[in-house]
């Protein structure tokens, strides 16, 4: 068996997990990361991408809308090219009538949440399709922001400081030793992709896998209670806001609307699940994003849906049995060793995106402690590769590809996507799924949601795999190559120049790309996403890509047709809709 | 009044207007949204590829399959309705008709049997009757394939479909040429590269380059760019000037070779008397009906950017497409309608029956099974199998009870139908 050494092991690559190994590896630890996917694969994937003001838990959770406030400027410094400043407004719909909007404005007081009222004309002025009907509108600093491409970012910056970020490599067991009380002082580890067993050992292991925390824990014999919230969220094909949209209420299903890149995203709705990994989204649920975003946006269930998704929050409170939005958004730190009396191992679970510095700060501080050593963070002070671009706005990729001429490089029209841009993403990136390549460059994602790119990024990385790209004499990567890993991948115009392949992990990416599986596994994953939201417009551009891969190309009659990828069951969920219109009671 | 007023400019549209403008002679015109579906797809007819019980295998000699088991278990089947002598006389004369106006479509080298081209993946796709530009890609043959791309096009991987032809086991090898060759444009699609071809310097240097590559005894297969308002002469000029076989592989809309079938079928109709109106949306209609009798449609109405437009007729064709070409809508609640007359369809009004799990799926989507019945003259019937309108025909994508893209049967049934209502209503008027 293959065996790696390191100080700290860091197990989980979302927000939380890049963010520890970041943190530590910056205050000079050796540094393991391990994610049983492609990074931001959990939850860190699958939000809304609010950069949160704090506005949200004013009232509620003020511990919170402090700490998120923090962070909220503290990030936009650290990862700006990552954030859209979008601005936020919380309105006042004629449903929303009562006390909580001057308990909204006291409680932003309190936190020091930036919040000043505006009239409802300046409102109208800025966001058109807003609700005529609304009473008040407060302006408080929310913001947009791409976790993928902060996650990249995090990531490569760890990585620029000496961690090992090891994605496809999924815990199997911890490794325990007795003598003294128990301790963890290692983890064995499947590559998924070579299929081969490596024994990790730290003298750290820190479990940032959020709600999927209690699977790891549980390799210890330790029980903790993180319990699953499903949040379902819906993208409108057009960028229906340009400013964050919050209904001035006790937050509830349905009550924001997000402008992410080049559409509009409804969340979410809460429910306890048992099970993080396959989320069914009901019909009801989707119906309940539309009928709410009414409020918000009146019309826009009329317009056209592009895809829907859930995400699991990381719910973590100590003998709580309540509803799971009751649950507080604070994030926990856990100390297995004064509360289990396990040592060497700490999880960190709960919290949100805009945390997710602060939640790794806090638990190197507790790693440093219990290592014996003190160095001060400096994650707040740091920035992660491409800051220098300023913030994401939305024009930035049409604005490159006309200044540049670009436009004959285009794989996909909908997002903008140009050829190198594509190469860029898959010679850095380990890709395993045409998937890993939508988190990059937003592959996929747009109207059309793969009717024209699947075929092309499958001609593309095909001829790339010809060409010996991923042939494994990688070679040394120049310091600018490694940096551009993500920093400029969502840049048309700065895109590495014949690059090779990185070879991070252990050793160059096999060759496992066959064309035909890539194709299959990303057409399934797609329609796994569209499937709840058909009808209409969507349903007809179905349709037509129904045609194209069928008809066309006939890829179900392709050569090979029964290999699959480590992914191709989880894109066979069933998401077809059922007959569960109306929310349970 | 006119005869015929066709609503939908898709190959079953042009059929139905094209057979009842020669068969009658009668009076038509065609009005549509926009352009059909022969913008998207492989511009061939696929008659019938995958049989309902076989997934796996394409059906070998389809007009069988559908004048044997489809008649026998699917009696609904738009082509069971026809029965396999309509649907025959129908491929014959579009045959005709493709080769009258300088398009010739031929099928395989065994009449009867279906052809299998190659894809732009390497795959191997069948279908009935291919423009000749397509038929030097027949898979029965053996001479080995040199796939040939330009670099830099994005529709277009000759690396993939060489290697999936060789694993299927055809011979096939891959190379590049530049794309300048084809065009100046820096956003060129196929659409802009078939136009460069339509210039015979341009062909000449494609032709001399192909030489460079191609190895005796080789067929030549490109992306689909050949030329497209002078295609026939961009085709033979440089198999010609190669001297060796060259063929077409379609790839992603805009489909070159399905605008060459539209602009040829539109520019006969015209010589015919035959209008083809694009961007009049059909919207509602006003129809009479005396107590319990089928009701008879006065007119049609469109919108256009001026003023909402009558168009009256003696009768209608509806030929709007499912819900690909836009002749159904369907919203969140699960209902699916068929804008114009509201006709009953036979597809599930609940969302939770539309789909099945998987995007691939050999039993298809139970959405796009369903569609509007019919009575053996390819008039709408309501539940009971009674007559709504008596002057309303219905061909195409709106018929139920097929999927054709699944089975790959969407042109012939075009075809087919359009073909046998065009000789119905030329009966019917004389």
């Amino acid at each position: 068996m293959k065996r790696l050494d390191t100080e700290i092991l860091v197990v989980g690559g979302g927000a939380t997990g890049t963010g520890v190994a970041w943190d530590a590896s910056l205050r000079g630890f050796q540094v393991v990361l391990v994610e049983k996917r492609d990074l931001t694969h959990g939850t860190t994937g699958r939000y809304h991408g609010l950069l949160h003001s704090g506005g949200r838990y004013v009232v509620k959770d003020p511990v919170s809308a402090t700490e998120c406030i923090h962070e909220n400027r503290i990030l936009r410094k650290t990862h700006t090219h990552c954030i859209e400043d979008t601005s936020g407004f919380f309105v006042v719909t004629p449903e929303d009538e009562g006390e909580y909007p001057d308990k909204f404005v006291e409680g932003c007081a309190k936190t020091g949440v930036d919040c000043s009222e505006i009239s409802l004309a300046a409102a109208l002025r800025r966001e058109p399709l807003l609700n005529p009907r609304v009473s008040r509108v407060f302006e408080v600093p929310d913001g947009s922001a791409d976790s993928f491409l902060a996650t990249h970012a995090t990531a490569q910056a760890a990585r620029q400081a000496g961690a090992r970020i090891l994605n496809y490599h999924e815990v199997i067991d911890l490794i325990i030793e007795g003598g003294g009380g128990p301790r963890v002082v290692g983890a064995r580890v499947r590559d998924v992709v070579r299929d081969e067993e490596i024994e990790i050992r730290a003298a750290m292991v820190i479990n940032a896998t959020g709600a999927w925390a209690n699977k790891i824990t549980g390799m210890a014999g330790i029980t903790i209670s993180v319990v699953p919230g499903k949040g379902t969220m819906v993208a409108m094909s057009h960028r229906l806001t340009n400013t964050v949209l919050n209904r001035c209420k006790k937050p509830a299903d349905g009550d924001i609307i997000v402008p992410v890149h080049t559409v509009a995203i409804i969340g979410t709705t809460d429910e306890r699940v048992t099970d993080p990994e396959n989320l069914r989204i009901e019909p009801w649920e989707v119906q309940l994003m539309l009928d709410e975003g009414e409020r918000l946006i009146p019309g826009i269930s009329k317009a056209r849906v592009v895809r829907a998704w859930a995400g699991v929050r990381p719910l973590y409170q100590e003998d709580y049995a309540g509803a799971s939005r009751e649950a507080t958004r604070q994030f926990a730190l856990l100390d297995h060793k004064t509360r289990h009396n396990v040592a060497g191992f700490l999880t960190i679970t709960g919290g949100k995106w805009t945390t997710f510095r602060l939640m790794a700060e806090k638990t190197v501080d507790k790693a440093c402690e219990q290592l014996g050593t003190r160095k001060p963070c400096v994650t707040a002070e740091t920035h992660v590769p491409g800051v220098e671009q300023g913030h994401y706005w939305l024009g930035h990729r049409l604005h490159e590809i006309e200044e540049d001429h670009l436009q004959g490089q285009l794989v996909c029209e909908c997002e903008l996507i140009t050829r190198p841009m594509l190469e860029g993403a898959a010679r850095q990136n380990p890709t395993l799924t045409l998937d890993d390549l939508r988190r990059d460059v937003r592959l996929g994602m747009g109207p059309c949601q793969g009717g024209w790119c699947t075929y092309r990024a499958v001609g593309i990385i095909h001829e790339l795999g010809k060409a010996g790209v991923w042939s494994g004499e990688a070679g040394e990567q120049t310091a600018e190559a490694a940096e551009w890993a993500v920093a400029y991948a969502h840049s048309p115009k700065r895109h590495p120049g014949g690059v090779k392949a990185s070879t991070d992990g252990a050793g160059a990416i096999p060759v496992l790309f066959n064309p035909n599986l890539l194709l299959h596994d990303f057409l399934q994953e797609r329609w796994k996403g569209v499937t709840p939201i058909l009808w209409g417009p969507q349903l007809k551009q179905e349709r037509l890509d129904e045609m194209i891969y069928l008809c066309l190309l006939n890829v179900d009659h392709l050569p090979e047709s029964a290999l699959a990828s480590p992914l191709t069951d989880f894109y066979l969920y069933d998401s077809t809709p059922n007959e569960n219109l109306e929310a349970p009671k | 009044m006119i005869d015929v007023l066709v609503i939908g400019a898709g190959l079953s549209g042009l059929m139905t207007a094209y057979t009842a403008a020669q068969a009658g002679p009668l009076s038509v015109k065609v009005i549509a949204k926009g352009l059909g579906a022969l913008h998207w797809g492989a511009g061939t007819v696929d008659l019938f590829g995958y049989s309902p019980t076989d997934h796996s295998r394409p059906i070998q000699r389809p007009l069988d399959f559908i004048g044997g088991w489809l008649a026998e278990e699917q009696p609904q089947h738009p082509y069971s309705i026809l029965g396999v002598e309509r649907v025959s006389a129908a491929l014959a004369a579009f045959t005709a008709l493709t080769a009258e106006v300088g398009l010739p479509y031929q099928g395989a080298r065994t009449t009867g049997d279906n052809l299998l081209l190659p894809t732009a993946v390497g795959s191997a796709r069948p279908t009935f009757l291919a423009p000749q530009a397509q038929i030097g890609g027949d898979l029965s043959r053996e001479e080995p394939m040199l796939i040939v791309g330009f670099t830099g096009l994005r529709d277009f991987y000759p690396e993939l479909v060489a290697e999936n032809l060789s694993k299927l086991g055809h011979q096939a090898r891959a190379a590049f040429l530049p794309l300048d060759l084809l065009t100046g444009r820096k956003d060129s699609n196929t659409v802009q590269q078939a136009q460069g071809m339509d210039d015979h310097i341009r062909r000449a240097g494609l032709a001399a380059a192909l030489k460079k590559l191609a190895r005796p005894g080789e067929r030549v297969g490109l992306p689909p760019i050949l030329g497209l308002n002078d295609h026939a002469a961009a085709w033979a000029d440089v198999q010609a000037q190669l001297g060796a076989p060259v063929f077409e592989i379609p790839t992603l809309p805009p489909s070159v070779p399905g605008m060459r079938l539209f602009v040829a079928l539109r520019d006969k109709l015209r010589q015919m008397g035959v209008r083809v109106e694009i961007g009049m949306e059909a919207s509602s209609a006003a129809a009479a009906s005396a107590n319990g009798a089928a009701g008879h449609v006065e007119w049609v109405q469109s919108e256009t950017s001026a003023r909402p437009l009558k168009h009256y007729a003696l009768n209608f064709v509806l030929a709007t497409g499912g819900i690909m070409g836009g002749g159904f809508d369907s919203d969140h609640t699960g209902r699916v309608w068929e804008i114009v007359f509201d006709l009953p369809l036979t597809t599930p009004q609940q969302r939770s029956k539309w789909f099945r799990p998987a995007f691939v799926n050999p039993e298809g989507h139970p959405v796009y099974t369903g569609g509007v019945e019919t009575d053996e003259h390819l008039q709408p019937v309501d539940r009971d199998g009674k007559l709504i309108y008596e002057n309303l025909w219905v061909v195409g994508d709106l018929l139920a009870n097929d999927n054709p893209l699944l089975q790959r049967s969407l042109e012939g049934a075009a075809v087919a139908t359009g073909h046998a209502a065009g000789l119905l209503l030329a009966r019917r008027q004389r």
